[in-house]
């Protein structure tokens, strides 16, 4: 994996009790990892809602709106893990994924939220890649993500939810 | 195609302001070839909009529908059972859209969420350049099918300005200098003698100067 862009304190490293653990959403190529079916049920298994993975038959299918769609559900971090450039099984997909990730990040940031919100990751390879390890390492590296602002609950919200 | 690219946020923001039920419109034709009005971007918006309500604390509600076409009545209608449940209309629609939807409900407001920019040819994938002016008066048989109205910076009709540097044009380095193309596919095709005759200028009444054009067809009418 490249290290270029992940473990980076992209968010403040300051979690209270009261807030929640931060939840991602991780859309990966699922070339990388013939066997991430089975490889990623121990982590969601464990995880829980605080995890969702959507394997995409190439980077270059994603689309800004799937971005958005993880984010708007409650994600905190939406991770697109392609493999490394030149590597692409279809030549372009990773270099396409690359803009449709930049033009995300263009489209929260016009919302106000941090463009990191959205992250693309390349995958090293070769070597022995599992969805599950890197789906561990991007966790640990995002440490105590702030929630996104979308998932803290307002003052007349969280009143009303008060028993 | 009639392009179109949508306003920036901060401007669609405060023109919904006021309303706390948004009905999203999208166009499936023009707009959507150009990535700025169709289902995804209909999509994109709605989810832009609602998030950034959700984290300032608003309520508001966004829905999205994508029309066929924005600008024919037919598939406005599809609207109809739809629009009274909504205080405001954002179309994602052309100008002509915009216009066609607002005069079948007059009572509900619509708003643009596109600028329309102009006509123009898919040149790549999401590169789209204007080639015409409609300007009612088409000659492009006469210029190898290269438009100098709508091509050439300055428009003319007879001849290069002779600004031009590397076949491209000296007010924009980007843009292939219209009279260059233009003499070059006469001579490659055997047919320059075209450029003998000296052209009256355009006749602009045709385009401009007596309001909004229409075209009436008898045989395709009620």
């Amino acid at each position: 994996m490249s290290g270029a862009s992940i473990g980076r304190p992209f968010f403040p490293r300051v979690m209270t009790t009261k807030q929640r653990a931060p939840h991602f959403a991780i859309f990966f190529c699922q070339q990388l990892d013939p066997n991430q079916d089975v490889n990623r049920r121990a982590l969601e298994k464990e995880l829980g809602s605080r995890i969702r993975f959507f394997p995409l038959p190439c980077s270059g299918r994603i689309e800004a709106l799937h971005l958005m769609r993880a984010l708007e559900a409650g994600a905190d971090k939406v991770y697109l893990v392609t493999c490394p450039v030149g590597a692409c099984r279809y030549r372009e997909g990773n270099i396409r994924a690359k803009k449709r990730v930049e033009f995300a990040q263009k489209l929260i940031q016009e919302i106000g939220l941090e463009p990191e919100r959205f992250e693309l990751v390349n995958a090293s390879l070769p070597g022995p890649f599992s969805v599950d390890a890197m789906a561990r390492e991007l966790i640990n590296k995002a440490g105590g993500l702030a929630p996104s602002p979308l998932n803290v609950k307002k003052p007349k919200e969280a009143a009303h939810n008060t028993p | 195609m009639i392009t179109a690219e949508r306003k920036p946020l901060p401007e669609i923001k405060e023109s919904i302001t006021p309303y706390k039920k948004v009905l999203i419109v999208g166009c499936g034709t023009c707009v959507a070839e150009c990535a700025s009005g169709g289902e995804k971007e209909v999509a994109l918006l709605a989810s832009a909009l609602r998030m950034d309500a959700k984290k300032e604390g608003r309520d508001v509600e966004v829905h999205e529908i994508t029309l066929d076409r924005q600008c024919v009545y037919e598939f406005i209608d599809q609207l109809a059972d739809l629009v009274d449940q909504y205080e405001v209309v954002l179309s994602l629609g052309c100008g002509a859209g915009v216009q066609a939807v607002a005069e079948v409900f007059p009572k509900i407001h619509v708003i643009p969420a596109l600028n329309t920019t102009f006509i123009a040819q898919t040149k790549e994938a999401g590169v789209w350049i204007e080639n015409c002016r409609g300007c009612g008066d088409c000659r492009l048989d006469q210029f190898a099918d290269v438009c100098p109205i709508t091509r050439c910076a300055k428009s003319l009709f007879n001849g290069p300005c002779g600004g031009s540097k590397g076949g491209y044009c000296e007010v924009d380095p980007e843009t292939p200098c219209a009279w260059h193309l233009i003499v070059t596919r006469l001579e490659e095709s055997g047919r320059l003698q075209k450029l003998t005759p000296l052209y009256p200028p355009a006749d602009w009444s045709k385009k401009e100067g007596k309001g909004p054009r229409k075209i009436v067809r008898e045989d395709q009418r009620h």
